[in-house]
């Protein structure tokens, strides 16, 4: 079952692989929407997360050979737009996880438990957290990555980025429960 | 994994809130992969060698045209034409000194030499033949196609010779083992 799920759309790879325009262009359409909402997580300036979508789809396209389904083609491809996503703030020169002693005011007895679920307050309150914590949201709750991923694509150890996904949860519970 | 974390990834694909703008982005990631894809198959090594056998082809072809139109009318006396004359009288002279070798080769049966060399006489006869032809009918690319059958024929006459050359000296030093 799990390699069935790696060849997913494995005639449209192999197509594209030998430079068929028309797969390339079906491969596009069927990821271009998830690929730029990731970009956009991470960059939240629509014209940045752009310009990343269009170099990864073109450095995916180019390097399409070394892709031997070892993930499916939707993963490997995010991952180039997440590496690229993140280079760019880096480039930018924006720190992307708050340093252990950073001072947020976080209240040590705020109830962790979530007091209503609601999908437009838990938006709303991701885009309000700093930026550092809202990565490691983004990362480990909405694009699935583990902290052994996450610590290779932020360049942290594996313990940096569990503490500072347990920080973040917490600011985000209270920003949420905050009425 | 506890309630908040629960409800975020079942409900990830919420997060998903932008649309790309896909016709504009397709456009410039088309405009980038056309590029690349040409330059890709000059990495192919088969097409290296098959580009070179062309250029050869090619080469030989123009550099033939320009030896029988020098033959006929003397006109064209710029810098690549004395160089394919040039190249032509290497020719020639390697071919003579291959044919002075056999005649002067002990080792040779005197029928063996006859042979080649009353084919080589006939090659050459035809040569001149189609040379004369070929000022006439400049264009015609039947007798072009001879004239490099010719070269070829003589190139694969010598390989043959040099062949047995070689069995019958294979040939002595097993008698020479024997005894």
């Amino acid at each position: 079952m799990k390699t069935n799920i790696l060849y997913t759309h494995k005639d449209l790879v192999e197509q594209s692989k030998s430079g068929d325009r028309n797969s390339q262009y079906r491969l596009y359409e069927l990821y271009v929407d998830a690929m730029y909402n990731v970009s956009m997580r991470i960059l939240n300036v629509k014209e940045d997360a752009e310009d990343i979508v269009q170099d990864s789809f073109v450095d995916a396209f180019k390097n399409l050979t070394s892709f031997r389904y070892e993930s499916t083609f939707g993963s490997w491809l995010k991952r180039i737009v997440i590496n690229k996503s993140i280079n760019h703030l880096k480039l930018k020169r924006i720190t992307l996880v708050p340093l252990d002693h950073h001072e947020y005011h976080l209240n040590e007895e705020i109830n962790d438990q979530v007091i209503a679920y609601d999908i437009n307050k838990i938006k709303s309150g991701i885009k309000k957290l700093p930026l550092g914590y809202r990565q490691i949201i983004n990362l480990y709750l909405i694009e699935g990555y583990d902290h052994i991923e996450i610590a290779e694509i932020l360049e942290i150890t594996v313990s940096t980025s569990k503490s500072q996904y347990h920080r973040a949860k917490k600011k985000l519970i209270e920003i949420i429960n905050t009425p | 994994m506890d309630d908040l974390e629960k409800y975020i990834k079942e409900n990830k694909l919420l997060f998903d809130e932008h649309k790309a703008d896909r016709s504009k982005m397709w456009d410039n990631i088309e405009s980038r992969i056309e590029i690349p894809k040409s330059n890709r198959l000059w990495r192919s090594p088969l097409l290296k060698i098959a580009a070179s056998i062309l250029i050869l082809i090619g080469g030989v072809s123009i550099y033939k045209l320009s030896n029988i139109s020098d033959f006929n009318q003397n006109q064209q006396n710029n810098t690549v034409h004395n160089e394919l004359h040039d190249i032509d009288t290497y020719y020639k002279g390697l071919v003579s000194l291959q044919v002075q070798l056999v005649k002067n080769n002990q080792k040779l049966q005197p029928e063996d030499k006859k042979e080649f060399l009353s084919f080589i006489d006939e090659l050459d006869n035809e040569y001149e033949a189609l040379k004369l032809e070929m000022t006439k009918n400049l264009n015609n690319e039947y007798i072009l196609e001879a004239i490099i059958n010719n070269y070829k024929k003589r190139i694969e006459l010598i390989e043959n010779l040099l062949k047995q050359v070689n069995n019958s000296k294979k040939l002595n030093s097993n008698e020479d083992y024997i005894l």
